[in-house]
């Protein structure tokens, strides 16, 4: 019980802490492919602590909304990377419920949402209506994705759905298109290639940045952080979800941040070789996925 | 005293015989005012020759010519706003390149104009042409954007994603360099008009070089000939592979987009070795070209074509990039007519409209012009593709042909040039005009309209229906200069 306790401790510390890494080797990994050598894996870190470092400036037309919304996001960011079992977990420890993380993850795209039309920005708002636009398909995808882990185990809770999952699945096919389902869902909430580009300078064609384009300062390192941690707390449910765990907690801890670390190279490869694809073709892309998962779901019921 | 009302007369003779030229499907080469209040239009006839149609302007004013050929509304407005002379009747006559701060009277070309106006109060704002209603969104990008690019105001309106109108504000820079070239002469001018803008540098080299040689009646050897030859087609590589480069880029191909501006960065290393410059400034006006940078030149184009198979290969592998690419941004083969569409943009409805074949320099070698179908973004990066490809073919013929340099004595450019020419090449970036009259050495009236001038409206048109998103990508496929249109 109190193994159990430091280890999720531990890992949640870790995992915060690494979340910049984890977005440089995805950086790293892109510029290798592109044959640049590019900027250090420890990047992100330097990052944040130049956006820590410089003033915080308000537009002018701001309200409390633009305060708040970064705290907001970093604080539903932390509090998610909570939930996930970082150890092996045993029944009734912890309980952290998947329903309540995706409702985590609207209230933070709410609130960015509203941050981006707080300045009344042109930006800003083309943003924040893309961003929610998406959401609409977002929620049904995850949804869809874990009703065969919630039918599987009767349980809507991390702590107890990870350790049985993979042994209750009886089909490799569902549990390829469930695991295959929630690898595309996690390049949707993340904000990667095909559906954003986090690394353009567009204006026109940003979606989550657009929101965050009037930010400096401290906020900024917030929404900023909260952005990295979200990528690392959707590979990590990921990973708790379709991944293996070991006998040992300390193992398990240790594996997830393996895992972490090559899943963050398959998304610079990912990113690589897709193209950005059109804004009005993602609900192609949405309905995909929730037939992946509705097809796990029969599959497993007949 | 009563105000004058002008009506629109499409019996003028002025709109007349233009319309004439129109309907025998010549090509409009420039169309300018001059300081003795002249109009001027030069036609390129069917033959190659070039007929010149002039009005005089009495009272300021003359008859417009943008309702019968939409493509000179902004070279009237250009002339309106620096000249002052009033395009009767013209349909869109807001101000170009005039703002709010220039005083009234102050037109910088007319004769006798001070240097330094004094200037009003005010907010640099021009009048936008936009869309109203519920629902649409004035969006305005720009002069200064995140990317490394020019200043260029962009209004869109925009109804949810979709854009329904772009008025795009570009001059802004106000670098005066019509009037800044006058009263000097060809020494002086001629770095100048090398950095007139960093794509299409050494057409407009070429063109002053044709102006002088045309004074003068020189006819220089073949072997320079030859050399000229090699560095247009080296431009013209240079500048398509940055275009090339820049496609992938709008959608997010970042693989694609840094190998092609390795590429780019490999032939620009090679111009810096034989040309000695790597944007290719004042290479035009060398005349020397030895064994040795023939030999660098082989090289160059044989290192170069193993990369560029790759990168071919790696775009036209990748589907989902030409699927991106396929309808977007539309120019029909009729509206690139109309709006005077040159180069890449009017060659991808279709048209085999290529100066080249015009310009007595490529009378020496055998090359065909690239053209698509589409007159969307693929079409664009597919002319692109090909010309790049013929330029190679053009480049690797013309050095096989190449004699070894002769001795030549020195050409020196008498100090009483008078005349006027209208020289023309193929840039990049389509039709590139000058328009020079010298007098007594010294210019008089200097007039540029480069490729990129003549298809900023036809930007707007293709954009026109298209998603917001898209923009990037459908400006990435035309890459027009604002350098040069700056006046």
């Amino acid at each position: 019980m109190t193994q159990t306790m430091i280890v999720q401790s531990f890992g949640f510390f870790i995992a915060i802490g690494l979340s910049p890494f984890f977005v440089g080797l995805i950086q790293t990994t892109k510029a290798r492919i592109q044959g640049r050598h590019g900027p250090s894996v420890w990047q992100g870190y330097y990052v944040l602590l130049k956006y820590w470092k410089k003033e915080t400036t308000l537009p002018e037309n701001s309200s409390l909304i633009f305060v708040i919304a970064p705290i907001v996001s970093i604080s539903v960011m932390l509090l998610i990377m909570l939930f996930i079992p970082w150890g092996k977990q045993l029944p009734g420890v912890l309980a952290g419920d998947f329903i309540m993380v995706f409702f985590l993850l609207a209230l933070e795209r709410f609130w960015t949402a509203l941050a981006g039309l707080d300045t009344s920005g042109t930006f800003g708002g083309l943003g924040a209506s893309r961003i929610l636009t998406i959401g609409i398909g977002l929620e049904p995808m995850l949804f869809a994705v874990f009703g065969l882990c919630f039918f599987l185990t009767g349980n809507t809770h991390f702590a107890q759905i990870s350790p049985l999952w993979l042994r209750q699945a009886p089909h490799l096919l569902a549990w390829f298109l469930a695991a295959g389902g929630f690898a595309l869902t996690i390049l949707l909430e993340i904000g990667r290639l095909p559906i954003d580009n986090p690394d353009t300078h567009l204006e026109l064609t940003m979606m989550h940045e657009a929101t965050q384009l009037e930010y400096n300062g401290r906020l900024f390192a917030f929404s900023h952080f909260a952005s990295m941690c979200k990528v690392t707390a959707m590979l990590a449910i990921g990973w708790v979800w379709f991944g293996p765990t070991l006998s040992s907690q300390w193992w398990t801890l240790l594996l997830h941040l393996f895992e972490l670390g090559v899943s963050s190279i398959l998304v610079g490869v990912v990113e690589s070789f897709t193209i950005k694809m059109r804004f009005f073709r993602i609900p192609y892309y949405v309905s995909a996925v929730i037939g992946m998962g509705l097809l796990a779901v029969v599959i497993t019921a007949f | 005293m009563m105000t004058e009302i002008s009506l629109y007369d499409a019996h003028d003779p002025w709109v007349t015989i233009n319309a004439m030229h129109r309907q025998q499907g010549d090509e409009l080469l420039a169309l300018t005012g001059f300081r003795d209040q002249k109009i001027k239009a030069h036609w390129l006839l069917a033959d190659g020759s070039i007929a010149r149609e002039q009005v005089r302007c009495s009272s300021d004013r003359f008859m417009t010519l943008t309702t019968i050929l939409p493509e000179v509304a902004w070279d009237e407005r250009e002339i309106y706003d620096l000249f002052g002379y009033t395009p009767i009747a013209h349909p869109d006559l807001r101000p170009l390149l005039r703002t709010q701060r220039w005083p009234d009277d102050f037109y910088p070309l007319r004769a006798a104009m001070p240097d330094r106006p004094l200037w009003r109060d005010g907010e640099p704002d021009q009048a936008m042409k936009v869309v109203q209603g519920e629902g649409i969104v004035i969006m305005k990008v720009g002069p200064t954007h995140a990317g490394i690019i020019e200043s260029g105001h962009f209004v869109f309106s925009v109804m949810g994603e979709n854009i329904l109108c772009l008025d795009a504000h570009l001059f802004q820079k106000h670098r005066g360099i019509e009037a800044l070239l006058q009263g000097k002469s060809f020494p002086a001018i001629q770095p100048m008009i090398a950095r007139l803008c960093g794509s299409d540098s050494v057409s407009h080299q070429y063109n002053l070089l044709q102006s002088i040689e045309q004074v003068t009646d020189r006819h220089v050897s073949e072997v320079v000939q030859y050399r000229r030859i090699l560095v247009a087609e080296s431009e013209r590589i240079l500048s398509h592979l940055n275009d090339l480069a820049q496609i992938p880029a709008g959608v997010g191909f970042a693989v694609a987009h840094q190998k092609g501006l390795a590429l780019k960065e490999l032939w620009q290393r090679g111009m810096a070795v034989i040309f000695g410059h790597r944007f290719l400034f004042d290479a035009m006006y060398g005349e020397v070209f030895t064994q040795e940078d023939k030999l660098h030149f082989l090289s160059l184009i044989t290192s170069f074509e193993a990369l560029w198979a790759k990168w071919v290969k790696l775009t036209e592998k990748n589907v989902a990039f030409h699927d991106r690419m396929r309808g977007v941004g539309k120019v029909t083969r009729q509206d690139a007519k109309q709006l005077g569409a040159v180069g890449v943009a009017r060659r991808a409805t279709g048209e085999k409209s290529d100066m080249r074949k015009y310009m007595p320099l490529y009378q020496v070698v055998d090359f065909t012009v690239a053209t698509a179908l589409g007159g969307d973004v693929e079409a664009r990066f597919q002319v692109r593709l090909l010309e790049v490809e013929s330029s190679l073919s053009i480049l690797r013929q013309t050095l096989a042909r190449m004699g070894d340099p002769s001795k030549e004595e020195p050409f020196v450019v008498p100090s009483d040039l008078t005349g006027e020419t209208v020289t023309f090449s193929e840039s990049p970036h389509g039709l590139n005009v000058h328009v020079i009259q010298w007098l007594d050495g010294k210019i008089d009236r200097y007039h540029i309209r480069s490729g990129s001038y003549r298809n900023w409206p036809v930007l707007a048109k293709a954009v026109e229906g298209n998603v917001v998103a898209d923009f990037p990508l459908i400006n990435k496929s035309f890459e027009l200069c604002y350098s040069c249109t700056d006046r």
